[in-house]
């Protein structure tokens, strides 16, 4: 008998616990990707809203991404020269930071959680907002949320408790989950390792209880957090037992072949968008995190012979500065290129680019000096009223939590603050 | 993996502009003290006693009549509102915020200088107040609930637990998601975290370990060994250009080049995942004058798709043929690449990507020519016969045919299934259960704890009427649960089997052997004697050797030395031997200072070290020759001696491109010198790292070093960094910066001199480590607190110091030995408490 890898690797893309009654009927997978996902509008009040985090680890240069005048009639930037025909579909945002978050790279946790970590790491962090939307929001597909990377587990992404949510980094593994099916007989050995896997966290269930009468009174809170994670793993096993019977989406792309090369980082890009477009196209999870991880190597791409990581700490050479604009400019036109793709999915009058809000953002202000202020964030579609820089004050941030708020109530949830964020952004206008 | 990075490690110079710690605004203040506050929130409803933690009406006094003014609730100094705290006036809230009030008081920063003073003797008598207020507090908290709550197992000792319990040696913890750590540590209780989707990862972890274990439980021995010569490694084509070895006069030849695997030996690609030894002859061609061809054995799958290359070894080909024996884990299809791989030599130029025979020879550069090789599979550990008995005890193994199978050969059905011979299953199943979750708890269990495990495999035997598979279902189920996960330790002293854990993990980071639990179960290891003893033995055991890795791995940020590479510009004489080499320069030393007790001062300085010839060629000192490391006298022209001046510490405190005293200097401050430096206040920009040459950072830091509030922590900061700017971001020794632009010649000359908070003037790294050296108490409390952490799985506490005290004062009876320190701590009241 084989492990459990197969269900358990599945079982990492981070799945609502229960399905609610309703949640049956409108999140039976699409039968084909054909279908426009926007179809759904006929069963629901109103068609579903989705959201996209893409994080970079290493940032963007400030000089090349923020326009140099505020408003709508701004001159697009170095970067944003490519993504000028999206323009309307775009709102660039310089001036922002998360109030209190410190700590250079380490602030990588803070990115979609807000919350002051605390440079030492000793506080605990808090949910990120990613996995707040699908918490409430994500029990309608066959995936609460996607959480994916360019290299590595790591994510901007954490539970209620403030673990990591581990990112999965192969393109290839994320399309088997999304759209191959089982073999029967591998569905029947999934099954019975997913009915064991459920009786083990019923018996550890008890087992925790009866230890944590044995254990004194700190002890037993420390147990209670384990005991809520056999719990909700337990009913994500249920949950899994449900879905697997249902036949996935069919796509008419082939199963891709993962880049091995952890330096290509925008083939990489590329690559992991063109399975994120057709999971949102399918509708099998509302809510991403793409975490842009740098490998620290020599990104292939002309003009380009110095490892990305190290570019980064360019120290205002020349050089290194330049190079890094090559690379980060490649990033930007995949990312509109990707931004292209969902505009190209839909109908009557909707696409996939206005249903869903696309982030761009990087803990690093300046990674050069891991300076945590004047964040890079370009927010495009999701229906805001886009095609503007909201340029606030570099020297005294504007809180960029209150874009989350923004983003919370536009993706239907009433709420008027997430972290430190107290109020929507101001200037920024829903449609 | 940016993630992963330390935050001090990579930190931006920041500069304070804002005055000090406790004139931050609230909001700063309040998450700072927040991290420790969730943790005796936690513990205080333990509390009975509405009385305990009351300041005294004298600490009120003084706190109303110098403080106050300040510190009022309107608009408070660095967000402290004293008037607040005192309508409570109970330590029971906030309490490290009154930590820090006490510190400060004590240190005599507060009130500031140009406030009206109180008398001495006042400060003194509040000081003891608050303390014995403070210290009674807590240690009636740690009474009732104990130091430490809910430790886990970290992944490291996961793996190794799971390695031991089963017999096996395949890597586990590279399938487990990165950790947290807290101030450094993955083992401190209070960062760590177990979500579902950690548990969920568990359960894969548990059971590829467990499939691994039953695989080789149930099958014959799978060593291999094959040869090669020269001939079998070389590349088959002699007319086609490629990375394999050329034939020259019979030999397979490599010349050195950068060609990215170039070197490559397809033939030793390993056929399954597993263990790998290699035997390796080779000789150098073409040897430059000085010094042998230094090469790297490095292995991965050496195609363009997938360039990572795991590092296995290093070597220094000489004109003599010689043999090296290399140990490695080869995931399936990895293969070897064995090549020069000395930056500094002189490099063959390849066009297109490939080599063709005959290419190398007329550009005369330095090779290697390989003579033939050993290829064995083997395992670490236990062999199938014995992990048989680790799992099944005396039951024998029969096969038998499986009905399903088709005949084919791709078949996904194995042919033969193998199954456990018993006249009794149930019997024999609740015994291998019961004793294989004893081992796994670490500790005597009841047959009332076994019982639920017992029965989920009996319900599986029922099902499937074999007893191999109800087994499995048994024992992956004792492996999830959290008797298996987690410390159990009760309040109050702990008892043998509790220390027994304790002592296991902290020094071998795995769980505890027969003799361990044995003197456990008869109290013996409760003697201190025994105690000791039993630290010895462990230390002089082959998993000893982990120790000193283990600790240093996170203590020093070594497990992130290539996180970062120095710009080959800048530094061109740097590669990845010399790197591996500052590694086991630095474990060595620590090795010996911990082997033959030397003193805490020689991480400081010392008159050697452990080099191999190519880090000495790197550090300049002569006269050191052939590629084992080996114990090396240092002279003072070698500007070399101590951790601080070692090529590991100075390149992960440095990032690549440039140097920066306040990185350095946080970073020696908190792991060497036991300085505690608050975190950098928020909204403080950062200097941005220049590397053109026009500024120094002595000339960006000097100017803040005026305004007396940026002076309070920089005082602390800046001296270790500025002492070792005259290593570079490689860990080379420099008079002057590098600059980037070579045309302008030389960058700036570097000036070491500084003066230590205390006022005290050095001219240089010299100076600079007899001042340190000159306070051995210190250094020896900053490594015992490292040891009490990765000991107990807890931070040093408020109510710790006095214990840590005893703990320097017991070791400076043998010169503050590290020895003698890791005994003190052993022995210490904190370690045997829970």
């Amino acid at each position: 008998m084989q492990p459990l890898f197969n269900i358990s690797k599945r079982l990492q893309l981070s799945r609502r616990a229960m399905l609610r009654g309703t949640g049956v009927a409108i999140g039976l997978p699409w039968l084909s990707a054909m279908e426009s996902a926007l179809a759904l509008t006929t069963d629901e009040s109103e068609s579903p809203r989705r959201f996209v985090a893409m994080t970079l680890g290493l940032g963007l240069l400030a000089a090349n991404l923020n326009p140099s005048d505020a408003g709508r009639d701004y001159k697009p930037s170095r970067y944003l020269e490519p993504l000028n025909d999206l323009r309307d579909q775009l709102t660039v945002i310089s001036g922002t930071s998360h109030p209190g978050v410190s700590g250079g790279h380490r602030a990588e946790a803070s990115l979609l959680t807000a919350n002051p970590v605390g440079s030492s790491g000793r506080a605990k962090n808090t949910i990120s907002i990613d996995q707040f939307m699908a918490k409430h929001l994500g029990d309608n597909t066959r995936y609460s949320s996607l959480v994916v990377g360019s290299s590595g587990t790591s994510s901007p992404s954490y539970t209620d408790n403030g673990s990591m949510v581990p990112a999965i980094d192969s393109p290839a593994r994320i399309f088997e989950l999304l759209f191959v099916d089982d073999s029967p007989s591998e569905r029947a050995k999934q099954a019975e390792r997913v009915r064991e896997g459920r009786s083990i966290m019923d018996l550890v269930n008890d087992d925790a209880k009866s230890l944590s009468r044995e254990l004194g009174a700190g002890d037993r809170e420390r147990l209670g957090s384990y005991l809520d994670s056999v719990r909700e793993l337990e009913l994500r096993l249920a949950t899994t037992q449900e879905w697997a019977e249902k036949p996935k989406p069919k796509v008419s792309m082939p199963r891709p072949v993962d880049i091995g090369n952890p330096n290509d980082f925008i083939g990489r890009q590329r690559l992991m968008c063109s399975v994120l477009k057709l999971a949102l196209e399918t509708d099998s999870t509302r809510f991403v995190t793409y975490h842009l991880g740098g490998s620290g190597g020599v990104v292939p791409v002309p003009g380009v012979d110095e490892g990305y990581h190290s570019l980064s700490h360019h120290g205002m050479d020349e050089e290194k500065l330049d190079q890094l604009a090559i690379v980060e400019t490649e990033i930007m036109k995949a990312w509109g290129d990707f931004l292209r793709d969902l505009k190209s999915v839909g109908d009557q009058g909707h696409n996939l680019l206005e249903q869903t809000s696309i982030l761009l953002t990087s803990n690093l202000g300046n990674a050069s000096s891991h300076d945590n202020r004047n964040m890079p964030v370009v927010l495009a579609g999701g229906g805001f009223r886009h095609g503007q820089h909201l340029a606030f004050d570099r020297r005294n941030n504007y809180p960029l939590p209150n874009l989350f708020v923004s983003l919370l109530q536009r993706i239907g949830m009433e709420t008027d603050e997430f972290a430190t964020g107290k109020s929507t952004m101001t200037g920024l206008e829903m449609l | 993996m940016i993630m992963d990075l330390a935050h001090r490690l990579l930190q931006p110079l920041l500069l304070r502009f804002e005055p000090a710690f406790f004139h931050r605004n609230r909001v700063s203040l309040g998450v700072f003290f927040a991290s420790f506050g969730w943790f005796f929130g936690l513990m205080s409803f333990a509390l009975g006693d509405e009385n305990l933690g009351a300041l005294s009406h004298e600490s009120r006094n003084f706190l109303n009549e110098n403080c106050l003014d300040c510190h009022s609730a309107v608009d408070p100094a660095g967000g402290l509102n004293l008037e607040g705290k005192l309508k409570d006036a109970t330590v029971r809230e906030d309490f490290d915020t009154w930590v820090r009030i006490v510190d400060r008081i004590a240190a005599n920063e507060m009130p500031p200088k140009d406030a009206s003073q109180p008398t001495m003797e006042q400060k003194t008598q509040v000081v003891q107040d608050l303390d014995g207020t403070l210290k009674r507090f807590q240690m009636k908290q740690f009474e009732e609930v104990g130091r430490v709550q809910g430790r886990r197992l970290t992944n490291l000792q996961l793996e190794r637990t799971l390695q031991d319990l089963l017999g096996i040696d395949i890597p586990l913890a590279t399938l487990m998601s990165e950790e947290q750590r807290t101030a450094g540590f993955a083992t401190v209780a209070n960062g760590q975290s177990l979500s579902h989707f950690q548990l969920e990862e568990h359960l894969a972890v548990v059971d590829a370990a467990l499939a691994e274990a039953i695989r080789r439980a149930v099958s014959e021995p799978d060593e291999t060994e094959k040869y090669l010569s020269a001939e079998g490694v070389a590349r088959k084509d002699p007319k086609k250009r490629c990375r394999e070895p050329e034939m020259i006069d019979d030999l397979a030849v490599v010349w050195a080049s950068r060609l990215i695997f170039y070197g490559r030996l397809p033939v030793t690609a390993a056929k399954e995942d597993g263990w790998y030894e290699f035997k390796v002859k080779v000789s150098a061609r073409k040897k430059p004058e000085s010094h042998g061809v230094w090469c790297t054995v490095r292995s991965g799958p050496c195609i363009s798709s997938a360039p990572l290359l795991a590092w296995v070894g290093a070597f220094e080909a000489t004109d003599e043929p010689q043999e090296w024996t290399f140990i490695a884990w080869l995931p399936k299809g990895h293969m070897l690449e064995i090549r020069p791989g000395d930056t500094t030599l002189k490099m063959a130029n390849f066009q297109g990507g490939q080599v063709g025979a005959g290419e190398g020879e007329p550009q005369n550069v330095p090779g290697i020519s390989l003579h033939g090789l050993t290829m064995r599979r083997i395992h670490l550990g236990p062999n199938n016969a014995q992990i048989r008995e680790q799992l099944f005890d005396t039951l024998k193994i029969e096969q038998f045919e499986n009905p399903n199978w088709n005949g084919d050969r791709k078949a996904t059905e194995p042919k033969l299934i193998p199954q456990l011979v018993s006249e009794s299953p149930e019997a024999d199943l609740e015994r291998m259960i019961h004793r294989f979750a004893e081992r796994a708890f670490r500790g005597p269990i009841s047959a009332e704890i076994s019982q639920p495990f017992i029965e989920l495999g009996k319900e599986r035997l029922r099902q499937s009427s074999s007893l191999l598979d109800a087994l499995r279902t048994g024992y992956r189920a004792v492996l999830c649960s959290p008797r298996f996960l987690y410390f159990q330790e009760s309040t109050g002293e702990l008892d043998g089997y509790e220390l027994a854990n304790r002592l296991s993990y902290m020094l071998w980071n795995s769980m505890p052997d027969h003799e361990l639990l044995k003197l456990a179960e008869n109290k013996r290891l409760l003697e201190e004697c025994v105690l000791l003893q039993q630290v010895e033995r462990m230390l002089r055991d082959p998993r000893g050797a982990n120790f000193v890795r283990d600790f240093a791995a996170e203590w020093l940020d070594l497990r992130l030395i290539d996180f970062t590479e120095p710009d080959r510009r800048l530094y061109p004489s740097f590669d990845i031997i010399v790197q591996q080499a500052m590694i086991e320069e630095t474990q060595r030393c620590l090795q010996e200072m911990l082997d033959e007790n030397r003193s805490v001062t020689e991480l400081i300085d010392s008159d050697y070290t452990y080099l191999n010839s190519r880090l000495a060629r790197f550090y300049g000192i002569k006269d050191v020759e052939g590629d084992a490391i080996r114990r090396v006298l240092l002279k003072p022209e070698d500007h070399r001696g101590g951790l601080v001046t070692q090529g590991a510490i100075l390149k992960v405190t440095a990032n690549g491109t440039t140097t920066s005293p306040v990185i350095r200097g946080v970073w020696i401050g908190e792991r060497l010198m036991g300085e505690h430096i608050p975190p950098p206040p928020q909204g403080v920009p950062a200097i941005e790292p220049d590397i053109r040459g026009a500024t120094s950072i002595r000339e960006l830091l000097a100017k803040h070093r005026n305004n007396e509030g940026c002076a309070v922590c920089h005082v602390k900061i800046d001296p270790p960094g500025f002492a070792l700017e005259n290593y570079d971001p490689a860990g080379k020794y420099r008079e002057t910066y590098a600059t980037a632009d070579k045309k302008k010649g030389s960058g700036i000359k570097v000036d070491s001199s500084y003066e230590m908070a205390d006022g005290e003037h050095f001219d240089d790294v010299d100076g600079f480590r007899k001042i340190l050296c000159s306070k051995p108490d210190k250094l020896a409390k900053c490594i015992a607190e490292k040891w009490i952490i990765v000991g107990t799985g807890g931070l040093p506490t408020y109510s710790d110091r006095d214990e840590l005290e005893k703990i320097v004062e017991r070791s400076a009876d043998n010169g503050f030995g590290l020895r003698s320190i890791l005994q003190a701590v052993v022995c210490s009241k904190i370690f045997r408490h829970k």
